[in-house]
């Protein structure tokens, strides 16, 4: 092998996955609590980055999804329907993307750039009022008191009402998610998705059917989404109306911009950084808007690549002589991808 | 039944010259820049904190009312002047999306300096000595205070219509907002256009937050309220169409408290649902085309 620094990403990714599984042995619970916020957030955000970097669309209400899927497994959970806790987390990625499609397919069609900004985002907020006027969900309140699941697998039954339990569940389906996106950007609709985000004029004149496409990127976001939504529910145990408020909209986007964009991992590189920050500026009112607001300032307008694009440069850095070196390094900088 | 009615179209009018007055700096920025400002409604509530901070919660006089909110129209286009320079300058060039995410990030920068200034609380401000009348016309009451927010919509809409359509400073302005590039070759300073546009638009936030504090919950959430019916209106009226705009705001206006008197079970979503409708079936706004 010539070239080691290809190693850099997995081997971080590998040990940021062995630590975050770890942490509920030895970290306390608001921690805990917080890193599995976080892992659903770090989804989250990943959906609106298919949306935004793979597709070239800013949607400002992807929070609309979130909260189906949450409303749908909290209503589930707390009104004890008959569905056991998987196939719960199923309906809502149908229901996300059910409802991703049926606005999509018109939305797409008719909108585009900062229309479909303001559009989302008004779809969120409807989301958000109507939610307001049902009495089944608790209006304003919101639904408390969720329950966490117990899962019977037919042999034997999976206890999930434990903390740690469920902090490993969300483990495990995140890292489904995650790497399910991760594969569907390297599959050839991904390619074809990065076409159209990067130029949709020549992307079509090759005869590719920009809003098939984009219909088909805005779906699975919104089901993924969902399922996020879904997963976070019983971990928070409320749900409220304001999980569908423009802010919470402004969450994956915020850690998008945090962690990078270009890379497929920064929004999840983002997701955790903002915790970390979030918890340490939480005490005063005011200030964690101020330290949200100046950091994604600062990012946009000094290092528009965020933490992965810098920690990418220093990468080649590091590697440099190495790579300069070796008699691979001319075959390399030809076939070079980022 | 009539009464009811005369009621809610008045206040409808209100509502709309209110939106209008946020909807005004909006729209001019977009249609030079084509920048949308999310901070745009932050900057309203920071006008309208900076003339409580000079009048307190008492009546005024009405000129000491009218210089605090130019005071706070200075303030804010202070800050607009600042925010095209390290802001707006800087990302030009840049594609949109970051433009849309820095002004998002300066509405949560304001924010919290405001909720650190001047806290959480409610507060609720007096109008004017000469506007805490009511006057019963009709067989409804108008409150005074109602008027002069009309009014001052009106005065405001007239002044940057006149303003942008007949002197030279508009029509320089509007130079500069279809052609840039060959503004420029004709001799016109791009740069000193497009700062002035910014802290007009500023100025405008920040005199509307003045004009619509009384009577008014002053809090951090006031700016959340008007943004969503200035982007509304703003949308509706085609962006960047001041014109557009104040037709927008009116039908608006009208809109909503129409359909708190036709559904009184489901306040404040018309106006999401009328915004979802009219980019949906006609994105170009009302008046397509004219500027």
């Amino acid at each position: 092998m010539a070239d080691r620094s290809v190693y850099f990403w997995p081997a971080a990714g590998v040990i940021a996955l062995i630590a975050t599984a770890l942490a509920p042995l030895f970290a306390n619970d608001s921690v805990t609590f917080i890193l599995g916020l976080a892992m659903i957030e770090a989804v989250f955000a990943l959906s609106w980055n298919l949306l935004f970097n793979y597709t070239g669309i800013a949607s400002f209400g992807h929070a609309a999804f979130f909260t189906l899927g949450a409303y749908f497994v909290a209503c589930a959970q707390r009104y004890g329907w008959d569905v056991t806790f998987p196939l719960q987390l199923l309906v809502a990625f149908a229901l996300g993307g059910g409802a991703a499609f049926a606005i999509g397919a018109v939305a797409l069609k008719r909108a585009s750039g900062i229309h479909l900004a303001i559009l989302t985002l008004a779809i969120a907020e409807v989301v958000r009022m109507v939610i307001g006027y049902i009495d089944y969900v608790g209006r304003d309140d919101g639904l408390g008191g969720i329950p966490r699941p117990v899962v019977n697998l037919g042999l034997a039954t999976l206890d999930l009402r434990s903390s740690s339990a469920y902090y490993w569940c969300i483990l495990v389906v995140c890292v489904a998610l995650a790497l399910g996106l991760w594969w569907l950007v390297r599959s050839r609709y991904g390619r074809a998705l990065r076409s159209i985000a990067e130029d949709a004029e020549r992307a079509t004149f090759v005869g590719m059917d920009i809003y098939k496409l984009r219909l088909f990127s805005f779906t699975i976001s919104g089901a993924v989404a969902a399922i996020c939504g879904g997963l976070s529910a019983p971990w928070v145990q409320i749900v409220t109306p304001d999980l569908s408020h423009w802010l919470h909209s402004a969450q994956p986007m915020l850690n998008t911009l945090l962690g990078g964009s270009a890379m497929f991992w920064g929004p999840a590189v983002g997701a955790f950084a903002y915790s970390l920050i979030n918890y340490s500026t939480r005490t005063l009112d005011g200030v964690s808007e101020i330290v949200v607001g100046g950091i994604l300032l600062t990012i946009i307008l000094i290092a528009p690549t965020g933490i992965t694009g810098a920690l990418e440069s220093l990468r080649r850095k590091i590697f440099q002589k190495w790579r300069a070196a070796s008699p691979w390094a001319q075959v390399r900088v030809k076939g070079e991808q980022i | 039944m009539l009464l009811e009615w005369s009621f809610a179209i008045f206040s409808g009018l209100t509502l709309g010259m209110a939106a209008f007055l946020v909807a005004a700096g909006l729209t001019l920025v977009f249609g030079i820049l084509k920048i949308l400002n999310f901070a745009h409604g932050t900057f309203f509530m920071l006008g309208a904190y900076v003339t409580y901070s000079i009048l307190g919660t008492e009546s005024a006089s009405m000129a000491a009312f009218l210089l605090a909110t130019l005071a706070a129209g200075v303030v804010v286009g202070g800050a607009g002047w600042a925010t095209d320079l390290v802001i707006f300058r800087r990302l030009r060039d840049s594609d949109y999306h970051y433009t849309l995410i820095a002004t998002f990030a300066l509405l949560l920068l304001i924010t919290g300096l405001v909720k650190i200034i001047w806290g959480l609380d409610f507060r609720l401000v007096r109008p004017p000595e000469v506007l805490e009348t009511t006057w019963f016309i009709g067989g409804i009451f108008i409150p005074a205070y109602s008027v002069f927010v009309i009014a001052a919509g009106i005065v405001v809409f007239l002044i940057l219509d006149f303003g942008l359509q007949r002197s030279w400073i508009g029509k320089t302005v509007q130079s500069v907002a279809r052609d840039p590039w060959m503004a420029e070759v004709l001799g016109i300073n791009n740069r000193v256009v497009m700062t002035a546009a910014v802290v007009v638009s500023f100025m405008l936030a920040g005199i509307a937050g003045g004009l619509l504090l009384p009577n008014q919950s002053l809090s951090p959430a006031l700016g959340d309220v008007f943004l969503l019916l200035a982007f509304t209106a703003v949308i509706i009226g085609g962006l960047g169409n001041v014109r557009g705009a104040f037709i927008a705001s009116i039908l608006l206006g009208l809109i909503e408290s129409v359909s708190t008197v036709l559904l009184p079970d489901l306040p404040g979503i018309s106006i999401f649902v009328a915004l979802i409708v009219f980019i949906l079936v006609r994105p170009q706004g009302i008046f397509s085309g004219a500027q």
